[in-house]
């Protein structure tokens, strides 16, 4: 299994068009919004360049996460799923690294926001409050992943591409990610709570203010991960199986 | 010697209305080199997703190694070319042997994999920018890199040069007289005649011939002359002319035969027939692995 890992990443590594879109993105779009909020003004109860990082941060992240989905529907159709299949690696541990290595793909656009935050809008936090808040961007880009798995063992190449788009699309607007929900109407804002992208960035948002992650976010994002887990479970036997 | 390898019982499988599998029946023994043989849609890389546990069969067993597909495959013991000649992007031919040798639990060494794909001078080129052929070997190499016990390629050289099959062909000698057991499926009977030392011809889903390259070949140019008993004395006819066999079945008489047009001229010159039928002795759709000849 740590091989397999390490091939992946490997390949991760080599190809930085991934990243590209997930890093860059956001970096320029907090560059550019992050000089409009006053210093004085307040979002998701932190100082508005903060709120706007954490927000942009989890944006880049659920781009990259969500941007395996297409890879692993590419391998999938070149029949890379089958090739492992046959091999003694056990298929579980091929979902379960693919997840993982899925879930590192948003940390460089964390760090990069991160960095853009600390230099330009001299976001002050401390050492163990930046690593928390890169730990729990990290781990609670769980869910996205297995949205992207979900896709690409569902979905041929061209349509996962879409809609992987779209859900990514939907979900980081919709959430709050890019804009922040106080300026949604109330219907919207109500609809937002409810999405992981929400939970997600307010696992950010609390850790900044120097808070707990809420039980209503975690209970939200633990059962939005379990409907994901499912269907890519379901997704992924379907694929092995079948033809 | 004599272990068998592969038994495959009464496999059926059907996609909505197309049956792909009409009862596949077939042992394989440890040590041989087997050519499964037919045209497109003949039921090979059904037959092969099933023997490697990649498709479920409606009916029918697969025992590898005595146990499932998915336990010989586990215990490192199956290595396979599935139908599909892509490669994953961004990684590099040493990267994916590397990969294949730490998964397997005794892995052939690294340069040797290299020499038998003859993949020795790409490799630190990246998947993704090799030819078609050299993609197929790299897939080679990936099958190849565990040492297993039993190789199965889906149409290993599709888009491989003449070369590269050549060489191909002699690594692939090279490993089944170490002991292994390997399964083709091709639709070229040059290739099948060539390099396997037993060919099982599928076509619409059953197998229609199993033996030695040099009976099918024969099988394959030779065409039956039947006709009514009607009484008629049927002692003699095996010296006619071009026949190999003579059948009784029912009150026809079906002759086996080389040369068609010298059996029936004697036919009619010694004791003449009723309602002659001169056909090809193997089904019609094998025919086309016959015409086709050379590459398409």
């Amino acid at each position: 299994m740590r091989a397999y890992l390490r091939f992946e990443v490997r390949r991760l590594i080599r190809d930085p068009r991934l990243m590209l879109f997930s890093v860059l993105g956001p970096v320029l779009t907090y560059l550019i919004f992050s000089g409009f909020a006053g210093s004085g003004d307040q979002l998701e109860g932190v100082a508005a360049p903060a709120a706007l990082m954490v927000g942009l941060a989890g944006y880049g992240a659920v781009a990259g996460v969500l941007s395996v989905g297409s890879a692993v529907a590419q391998e999938r159709a070149v029949g890379w799923l089958h090739q492992l299949r046959v091999t003694p690696l056990p298929p579980w541990r091929a979902v379960v690294t693919k997840a993982l290595v899925s879930t590192l793909t948003g940390v460089p656009s964390v760090v990069a926001v991160g960095v853009a935050g600390r230099l330009q809008q001299d976001v002050h936090l401390d050492a163990a409050r930046w690593t928390a808040l890169l730990l729990l961007l990290w781990a609670g880009s769980i869910p996205f992943a297995l949205v992207g798995l979900a896709i690409g063992y569902g979905l041929a190449p061209q349509v996962a591409q879409v809609v992987n788009f779209l859900a990514f699309l939907g979900l980081s607007v919709l959430g709050g990610l890019l804009l922040p929900v106080t300026y949604f109407p109330a219907a919207l804002r109500h609809l937002a709570h409810l999405l992981p992208t929400y939970r997600y960035a307010e696992l950010g948002w609390r850790s900044v203010a120097g808070l707990p992650p809420t039980p209503s976010g975690l209970g939200l994002l633990l059962a939005w991960t379990l409907l994901f887990a499912a269907v890519a479970a379901w997704a992924y036997r379907r694929a092995a199986v079948g033809r | 010697m004599g272990d068998i390898v592969v038994r495959l019982t009464g496999l059926t499988r059907s996609f909505g209305p197309v049956r792909a599998l009409a009862g596949i029946d077939l042992s394989i023994a440890r040590g041989s080199i087997v050519a499964l043989l037919g045209p497109n849609g003949a039921g090979k890389t059904t037959a092969i997703s099933i023997m490697l546990g990649l498709a479920p069969a409606d009916a029918g067993t697969v025992a590898l190694f005595g146990g499932s597909p998915t336990e010989a495959a586990r215990a490192g013991r199956v290595g396979a070319m599935p139908q599909g000649a892509g490669v994953v992007s961004a990684a590099t031919v040493r990267e994916v042997i590397e990969l294949a040798r730490a998964l397997y639990p005794r892995p052939s060494a690294t340069d040797r994999i290299l020499t038998t794909a003859g993949l020795t001078g790409q490799a630190n080129r990246r998947l993704d920018r090799l030819s078609g052929g050299e993609a197929q070997r790299a897939r080679f190499a990936f099958a190849l890199a565990g040492g297993p016990e039993l190789l199965v390629l889906d149409e290993p050289t599709a888009s491989m040069d003449v070369a590269a099959r050549r060489e191909f062909w002699a690594a692939l000698r090279r490993y089944a007289a170490e002991g292994n057991t390997v399964l083709f499926s091709t639709h070229q009977l040059h290739e099948a005649d060539e390099y396997a030392d037993r060919i099982v011809v599928l076509a619409a889903g059953r197998v229609v011939a199993d033996a030695p390259p040099a009976q099918i070949r024969a099988l394959a140019g030779s065409r039956t002359v039947a006709f009514d008993v009607a009484g008629a004395a049927i002692t003699g006819l095996e010296s006619l002319p071009g026949v190999r066999s003579v059948e009784v079945r029912g009150d026809r008489v079906v002759l086996t035969t080389d040369d068609a047009d010298a059996t029936v001229i004697a036919l009619a010159g010694t004791r003449g027939f009723r309602g002659l039928e001169v056909s090809v002795a193997l089904e019609p759709a094998f025919l086309t692995l016959t015409d086709a000849g050379g590459d398409n």
